[in-house]
């Protein structure tokens, strides 16, 4: 009984002594922490050093079957997992193209057509072409591997060398290029603009062979009579238009319906330049993606030709077809800055960075399918700008055949359309009515729109 | 026996494939698996290149129609497959797998059908059938000279009937069964 009361006592001693050791060491504490807190706020850290480059990556959504995305795993899964069976043939969210950033490239320019995809890379001090994709019509040049075996790829699933006749094949400063349905032009730098794939109907720009075979074919052809100053090149499916820095626009290639716009309806494999309301006028934007041509002259007016089935040129014409450039005469709609033409809607922007729309199909201005022959506006809250961020305006518009996207000053992307293979990239396989934005892990800094897949060239946030 | 004689003969029907998804094998390969999967047979396979003048003359009806010679410069600027189906009412079922001719409109009025779902625009409309038993005879006669309709009603006809071909993949077309598998596979 005694042990326990003493033992009691020493433990009441103890607690009173902590108890009042804790208060004084806690005081203490206080005034030290505040002062380390507000030392802590003095010192700003730097994870990220101030000259620090950002870094460009390159997303890649849609159709994968084709080898267009350039990831290698989504075809041949065994490769990187051991126990890997299943084929990613289609993905409805922005991938991450690795192979760049394995192997150090750095992105500088992108372009896509069916089912393959084009890169302009710097390695090191180097400039070189990349593609990846169907080569079926020799698009992407020509690939034998391993190298004398006879075996000639018609498909890439990973990005290959594009091997053009260059002075300085290390040297390849890609000024501007695009890609159609089955051929690829590239502009470089002080060596001319060169073409390769499917020249049916001359839309390479060189003499056309009835009977040519283009798979396994070796042609890479520099385009003759190309002006100097070429500064955009746009290829519809099966044509191709040159723009040229004094404003003037070019084109060759299939003209069924017009899309060359030299006053007749046949194939021309020969450059010529675009007849009609174009003379005199300076030419700053072309777009093309299907059979309908916009172009876009410095004062913002709006010339159209080519296919006009689904009411393209309905505000000048009720024809179908369209053989010489028409002025558009729009209302309402600003000074117009850029346009585009898909399969059967078209787009234009303005310098307020409004977005218009007209034609068929799905134009992202709600469920029902429309056919309309004057631009409609797209409200801009769809596109981001609200009470939080009121100055969010639209920078560049692209066009699929069947879809639409649009990029934000804020490198935000939005995409609506048709859906085909997951093409929109908003993580489902199914149409969107009206702009949407996709999840994108980086700012985009420019977009290329294939058939079914595209590609962002972005650049990390820090 | 009887009852074989008794069912309706099987029609034959032309299958083109055009050269905007002949680029792109994948897609190929899929649509010869849903001709499979819809019950029709390939009697025949040919992968051929039309040159200019051949394609205007297959397309000899639309002479003068706006969309000819789009049509015609896209038919010869590159490889077709061809093939000879035959099934249970095989052109209407072929025409109903194809879907509409405008593809701009077919991607949302039919999306599920081929041309809803790999058509790039109206003439690049993935493939083509014919419309009717006569049009068949003379367009089966223009990618297949050699081949004598007559001549396989009278000694193929019944095998495609009964059932008694299988699938070759290496030639893309049907082949009777051989004796020795199929006595094999009866007994098994």
């Amino acid at each position: 009984m005694f042990k326990k009361m003493a033992l009691n006592g020493c433990l009441m001693k103890s607690a009173l002594n902590t108890h009042s050791y804790s208060l004084v060491l806690r005081r203490n504490n206080w005034a030290k922490n505040l002062t380390k807190r507000e030392a802590k706020k003095a010192v700003v850290i730097d994870y990220v050093g101030e000259n620090a480059e950002r870094t460009p990556i390159i997303y890649a959504w849609g159709s994968a079957a084709s080898g267009a995305l350039g990831i290698a795993s989504y075809l041949r899964p065994d490769v990187k997992f051991k126990h890997g069976r299943f084929v990613i043939s289609r993905i409805n969210r922005p991938a991450r193209v690795r192979f760049f950033d394995i192997h150090k490239l750095k992105p500088l320019d992108i372009a896509c057509g069916y089912g393959f995809t084009v890169v302009a890379v710097k390695v090191g001090s180097r400039k070189i072409l990349l593609g990846t994709g169907m080569n079926t019509d020799s698009q992407l040049g020509y690939h034998e591997a391993p190298r004398g075996s006879g075996r000639v790829l018609d498909q890439l699933i990973e990005p290959g060398r594009i091997r053009l006749p260059l002075l300085k094949p290390d040297d390849c400063n890609v000024v501007t290029m695009d890609c159609g349905r089955a051929h690829t032009v590239v502009v470089v730098e002080k060596e001319g603009a060169f073409s390769l794939g499917n020249n049916a109907c001359g839309q390479c720009g060189r003499t056309i062979v009835d009977g040519e075979d283009y798979g396994k074919n070796q042609t890479v052809n520099k385009i003759l009579g190309v002006p100097d100053d070429v500064v955009k090149v746009v290829c519809g499916q099966d044509h191709t238009l040159f723009l040229t820095q004094s404003g003037q626009v070019y084109s060759c290639g299939l003209g069924a319906d017009g899309q060359t716009g030299q006053g007749h309806y046949r194939n021309t494999d020969r450059l010529m330049l675009v007849q009609g309301d174009l003379g005199g006028e300076k030419i700053v934007s072309i777009g093309s993606r299907g059979d309908c041509c916009l172009a876009v002259s410095e004062n913002g007016d709006v010339f159209g030709w080519g296919n006009s089935e689904y009411g393209q040129l309905g505000l000048v014409t009720d024809e179908t077809q369209v053989n010489v450039a028409r002025h558009l005469p729009l209302k309402d709609c600003g000074k117009v800055v850029k346009a585009v033409a898909g399969g059967s809607q078209c787009a234009l922007l303005n310098d307020q960075g409004q977005v218009f729309v007209w034609g068929y199909g799905i134009l992202g201005k709600g469920p029902q399918l429309e056919m309309s022959t004057v631009p409609s506006r797209i409200p801009d809250p769809l596109f981001g700008r609200n009470e939080l961020s009121p100055n969010t305006k639209v920078v560049d518009i692209h066009c699929g055949l069947t879809y639409l996207s649009a990029v934000t000053d804020q490198g935000d992307v939005y995409t609506w359309g048709r859906d085909s293979q997951g093409c929109l990239g908003l993580g489902e396989y199914k149409n969107q009515f009206f702009p949407w934005k996709v999840v994108l892990p980086a700012e985009a800094i420019k977009l290329a729109c294939g058939v079914d897949h595209v590609v962002a060239l972005c650049r990390s946030f820090t | 026996m009887t009852i074989i004689k008794l069912l309706k003969p099987l029609q034959l029907t032309l299958a083109l494939l055009k050269p905007d998804i002949v680029a792109q094998p994948h897609i190929v390969q899929n649509i010869r698996q849903l001709i499979l999967e819809n019950g029709l047979y390939f009697v025949l396979s040919k992968n051929v290149k039309l040159s200019h003048s051949q394609a205007e003359l297959f397309y000899a009806e639309h002479r003068g129609k706006f969309f000819q010679t789009r049509l015609v410069s896209f038919m010869s600027s590159g490889p077709l497959w061809s093939h000879v189906l035959c099934g249970d009412d095989a052109i209407v079922k072929w025409r109903r797998l194809m879907g509409p001719t405008k593809v701009l409109k077919t991607v949302f009025d039919d999306p599920v059908s081929i041309r809803g779902r790999h058509g790039l625009t109206d003439t690049r409309n993935c493939t083509h059938g014919s419309d009717s038993e006569d049009t068949a005879r003379t367009e089966i006669k223009f990618f297949f000279p050699e081949f004598s309709i007559d001549k396989w009603f009278e000694q193929q006809h019944e095998l495609f009937q009964q059932d008694l071909v299988e699938f070759d993949t290496s030639l893309c077309q049907h082949v009777p069964v051989q004796a020795n598998s199929l006595g094999t596979s009866e007994f098994s």
